[in-house]
């Protein structure tokens, strides 16, 4: 513990405490006491971050392992609970601790005045504690409680007015889709008992190494991985439950459905990169996993008339750059992107929550229109943030974006498995993205007021509790991604920083170095395709007259769009049709057959029926009978063995 | 000392019967704490044995060691809240009640802790009484159907079970029935013998444990046991299934065990799957719980079954700590027909609002049950079907996609069937004797959540599991898959 990089494990603890307290007193405490307490604690945790992060620099070996608490220990399989402190779980941190220090504050004016105010806090504070746990366990089994944790965290913060019925079903899908997902983490976790005998993170990595590479174990053990991922990130097949998860307040939206939460799959990636640098094959079906999702939820987003679905499907879109970078081997490169997505994103719902507060509910962007003007603050940083999001060079998703498409394009990983198809999807949505972000910008801050007189009387800019997060946050939607600039040119921090700390030095990832003058022309695609996107958008929705926003929000297409391209029918009738199906079937069948069972079954051979008839006449006087009867035999039988032996 | 666990309970039931009005429930729950604190040193208590039918090989021989104390623990844990939950019912019956929860202590002990297999067969069977009073004074309207079906299940495996213990001596020339005693003999006895021998037993663990299909008189139990939940709790046998399987018939039977290996896998797995998708389709609580209940039994078979350390040493803290969260969630529907009068989920929703505290704990206690981590039932969940996919990796899918995929939708509907949606009918917030009831609860699920390893150690101790798992070698292990190293 005189380590100060070590005081990192009280993160979770002093999360939790804060969660207890606001819990268990919260109705007690007066508004704003709940949120002043869950701020400072939040605020707590991201001083013992920065702590850690800056205790880091500069050291040979910069991961400090930290035993807490022997959990469990069972023939030979330790499961002692313990923190990792490297540069991955401290920037993961800083990102966790960091924005939820903002959205904790932001939400003292967003909250104001709700009856489940000091509830609320108390759930946030959880949620770090749990995402805490999530990205400082040392092993799988800890990781998964902190898995779980977020998911019931999210469960109850999606489900926090559950006094209206939507909300309350969209909390239960959450939490079921996700639990088919940690299905995939233990199966997994049972696997690594049974191959590598631990679970302890780093063993597995460094035993995963020795395997013959490219063996389908390995394989089997990151498909089942990434079935996790896509439950947590929100990736193929389980992408469903994110647009729902928009019920929950526009702050937890932010921080759990955007920043933090929804990256754990990346996370998990990452941190068992030396597993999946030997497979390919489970690597390449995480990149096309990753790229069907980015272009399916752009696809989405463009029908979406929502305010907060447009960027719900634009998350999913951009969690699947994030997977594509992980898979093709470019760990770094999509935790790159988790960090600058986490700034703009979370300023993009936030914005949206400013602009739902002052519009008294409203969130549909056919409504809007011309808010630019009267709320400058939030119209200014929203700005920022959809053309960061977009792509637009110097801002910062630029440089991730721009890192992700050049990594996917020359990785050798999975050179065999289509990287020049990986790299086309990618930019068509990187179009695509530019294009439904303008959308949404213009849709609410751009052109003519939609908005109803009496809505429009009362439009204002947020409180200042909430508007100094949103330019905070604007701030590193600029700066963030200068921390990696291209580095065949430029000097690049958070590639040393993070390469170490997810290969950890077992083994490499092999890409291919394309000539300078081919980097700068990548970089001038992705230019490109960014600068198209805008002005398609420009050119659709702004340079026209009418109701700019309705023309892409009618028609058999847009609809399509609208439902999330039919995934959610589709499920409600194989899936779920199924599963109530078949769970219909074993009522019936318990009722009608099993139920019947020995009692049929006795009555059949007519012996047990007589028994029950006779039991029928007065159980007890029976069942004394019958006891009698049974111990009368049992002693006479032992007395008789007794006698004889 | 190890004798204090039969003498308390029986001493409290006494008291419970004798005294007259208040001083029965003082007396009743003095000697229920006084056994809990009792249990807590168990572990530290020597093994005792008096001599009973010499002759015959027979004696009140009782060991505290192992997995056997961890289940008295919880249990005399569980028998608190609900002693207190008794104590409220009107006066007229409610010492008969509380003396009949003491006396199912008692027997229920007795079971876990004696070495003896006729002492254990005498308990196995006096457990059963205290078990159908408790049904049939203060079942529901139904209850005769329920005492019924329960009895012929029940009667029909124990008697196949006797025939087994009574054959038991004679073929293997054991010196006793002392466990230590058989158990160099009759594990040499002929596969053959082993297996009919080990078919007797199974016949009565299954119904208890209960195992698919075997489990009917598991739900109308509970359908029709008294609302307030206490007999739920205090009276159920189904625990004692799994133990006997890990206490007696593996080890005493292992080349008969290996023979049905397959078959109770394969049951139990299907248990797990079977009673999560009911519990999904129920429209009451209490049916929902008896379905969850049989779920849980189901992965308790899985890891039982799996005859692997990981999979025996769950089944057994999952054993433990089902009785406290189950318990805790039966004494929670009993505090729900308290303020509804019916346990229809129609009749409720939006309990939330009016009782937000209420709703907190149950929904601590719920995810206590579905496995959630860090609680009571995740140790014993994640190492029963740990153990169940080494032995048979597709068995522990379909279990795991009971007890966690199906566990997750009974659960969540559950509570938003509750306490979710708009706010119903006003309903009082726990106050007083509920949180006392529900204090000891969620110290459990803590307890066994957050430090299993005390109790696991223990279990994995427990002679029975070290002989078992030396058949392991025959059994293919894991390692199918992982060989290609």
């Amino acid at each position: 513990m005189t380590d100060p990089a070590a005081w990192l494990i009280f993160a979770p603890a002093l999360a939790l405490t804060g969660a207890l307290i606001n819990g268990l007193f919260g109705r007690a405490l007066k508004e704003p006491l709940p949120g002043i307490l869950a701020t400072l604690v939040a605020a707590g945790a991201f001083v013992l971050s920065l702590i850690a992060f800056v205790a880091l620099q500069g050291r040979d070996d910069p991961t400090v392992a930290v035993t807490v608490w022997p959990y469990l220990n069972l023939a030979g399989l330790d499961l002692s609970i313990g923190a990792v402190i490297d540069p991955l779980s401290v920037l993961m941190m800083l990102v966790i601790t960091g924005v939820g220090t903002l959205i904790h504050l932001y939400s003292m004016g967003y909250m104001h005045g709700d009856a489940g105010y000091a509830r609320y806090f108390a759930l946030l504070n959880l949620f770090v504690a749990a995402m805490s746990i999530l990205v400082l366990a040392d092993s799988f089994l800890l990781m998964f409680v902190g898995w779980e944790g977020v998911g019931v965290s999210s469960f109850l913060l999606i489900g926090f007015w559950y006094a209206t019925k939507a909300n309350a079903d969209a909390a239960r899908k959450a939490f079921i889709v996700n639990r088919i997902g940690d299905l995939g983490l233990m199966f997994a976790m049972f696997l690594m008992v049974g191959v590598f005998g631990t679970l302890t993170i780093a063993e597995v990595n460094a035993e995963a190494v020795t395997m013959a590479f490219g063996s389908g174990m390995l394989a089997l053990i990151g498909l089942l991985l990434l079935l996790a991922a896509t439950g947590k990130s929100a990736q193929l097949p389980l992408q469903v439950w994110l647009p729902d998860a928009m019920a929950g307040p526009t702050p937890v939206s932010a921080l759990i459905h955007a920043a933090t939460m929804v990256t754990a799959g990346v996370y998990l990636i990452a941190r068992t990169a030396p597993l999946f640098a030997m497979t390919p094959l489970a690597s390449a079906v995480v990149a096309w996993v990753g790229a069907a999702t980015a272009l399916i939820a752009a696809l989405a987003a463009l029908g979406q008339t929502d305010i907060k679905k447009i960027l719900a499907y634009s998350t999913i879109s951009q969690l699947g750059f994030m997977f594509v970078a992980v898979g093709v081997g470019a760990y770094w490169v999509g935790i790159f992107h988790v960090f600058t997505h986490a700034f703009f994103k979370a300023l993009l719902f936030l914005g949206s929550g400013s602009v739902i507060h002052a519009l008294g509910g409203e969130q549909d962007i056919r409504k809007m229109g011309g808010l630019g003007a009267k709320m400058r603050i939030t119209g200014t940083t929203s700005l920022i943030a959809t053309l960061a999001i977009a792509g637009v060079p110097f801002l910062s998703g630029f440089f991730s974006k721009d890192a992700i498409l050049v990594y996917t394009l020359t990785s050798m990983h999975v050179e065999g498995f289509g990287t020049t198809a990986l790299y086309g999807v990618l930019l068509v949505t990187a179009v695509l993205t530019a294009f439904y972000m303008f959308r949404w910008y213009y849709g609410i801050f751009g052109g003519e007021s939609r908005m109803d007189a009496k809505v429009e009387a009362n439009v204002h800019e947020s409180p200042l509790t909430m508007t100094v997060p949103l330019t905070i946050l604007a701030f590193f939607s600029v700066v963030a991604g200068y921390v990696g600039l291209p580095k065949f040119a430029f000097p690049n921090w958070i590639y040393p920083w993070l390469d170490q700390a997810t290969l950890g030095g077992l083994t490499e990832v092999p890409f291919h170095h394309p000539a300078v003058w081919v980097e700068w022309t990548l970089i001038g695609v992705s230019v490109a395709a960014a600068v198209v996107g805008l002005a398609l958008g420009w050119w659709v929705y702004a340079s026209r007259e009418g109701e700019p926003v309705r023309s892409l929000a009618e028609g058999p297409l847009a609809a399509l769009s609208r439902s999330g391209l039919g995934f959610d029918a589709a499920y409600r009738t194989v899936v779920i049709g199924g599963a109530e199906g078949s769970a219909e079937a074993v009522t019936v069948l318990d009722r009608d057959v099993v139920d019947r069972g020995l009692l049929g079954f006795g009555a059949a051979l007519g012996f047990l029926g007589r028994i029950a008839a006779l039991l029928q006449n007065g159980f007890v006087r029976a069942y004394a009978y019958a006891m009698y009867a049974g111990a009368a035999i049992l002693v006479l039988v032992v007395a008789w063995l007794g006698v004889r032996s | 000392m190890t004798l204090l666990a039969l003498a308390l309970p029986l001493l409290g039931a006494a008291l419970a019967w004798f005294l007259p009005g208040r001083l029965a429930v003082a007396g009743a729950l003095v000697s229920g704490i006084a056994t809990f604190v009792m249990a807590v040193f168990l572990p530290n208590m020597g093994s005792v044995s008096l001599a009973w039918l010499p002759a015959l090989g027979a004696e009140f021989a009782f060991d505290p060691s192992g997995v056997r104390s961890v289940l008295v623990i919880a249990a005399a844990l569980t028998m608190v809240p609900t002693l207190i939950a008794a104590s409220r019912l009107g006066a007229d019956r409610r010492n008969t009640f509380l003396a009949l929860l003491l006396l199912m202590q008692t027997t229920l002990n007795g079971l876990f802790l004696s070495t003896d297999l006729i002492v254990t067969y005498v308990f196995w069977e006096a457990t059963l009484i205290p078990s159908l009073f408790l049904l049939g004074l203060f079942g529901g309207e139904h209850r005769r159907g329920a005492v019924t079906k329960y009895l012929v299940y029940a009667i029909t495996g124990s008697f196949l079970m006797l025939a087994s213990i009574l054959a038991l001596r004679p073929l293997s020339g054991a010196a006793s029935y002392a466990f230590v005693d058989l158990l160099p003999a009759t594990r040499e006895l002929d596969v053959v013998v082993q297996t009919w021998l080990f078919a007797g037993f199974a016949a009565a663990f299954a119904v208890k444990l209960p195992l698919f299909p075997l489990h009917s008189w598991l739900i109308d139990f509970h359908r029709q046991n008294h609302p307030s939940g206490v007999a739920d709790v205090g009276g159920t046998l189904y625990k004692v299934g799994g133990f006997g399987f890990f206490a007696w018939a593996i080890p005493l039977l292992p080349d008969g065990a290996a023979a049905f290996q397959p078959l109770l896998l394969t049951l139990a797995a299907v248990t797990a799957l079977w009673g999560g998708l009911a519990a999904t389709q129920q429209k009451d609580f209490k049916s929902m719980l008896a379905y969850m209940s049989l779920s849980h039994m189901g992965v308790v078979g899985v890891g039982v079954f799996s005859m692997t350390t990981f999979g025996l040493t769950g089944a057994m803290f999952l054993l433990a700590a089902q009785m406290i969260s189950t318990g805790g969630l039966f004494l929670a529907s009993g505090m729900l027909h308290d303020r509804a009068g019916t346990f229809d989920f129609d009749a409720f929703g939006g309990l939330a609002k009016s009782a937000p505290a209420l709703a907190a704990l149950f929904l601590f206690t719920l995810f206590a049950a579905i496995g959630v981590p860090g609680l009571s039932n995740f140790p014993g969940e994640f190492l029963s079907l740990l153990g169940a996919f080494e032995a048979t990796p597709w068995l522990g899918v379909v279990a795991a996609l009971g007890s966690v995929v199906a566990a997750g939708v009974y659960g969540v509907n559950t509570y938003q069937r509750l306490f979710l949606g708009p706010a119903g009918e006003r309903r009082s917030d726990v106050a007083g004797l509920d949180v006392l009831i529900l204090a000891p609860i969620v110290a459990g699920i803590l307890w066994l959540g957050l430090a299993p390893a005390p109790q696991v150690d223990r279990i994995e101790a427990t002679a029975s599991v070290a002989v078992v798992t030396q058949v392991e070698a025959p059994i293919p292990p894991s390692l199918a898959l992982g060989g290609e190293r």
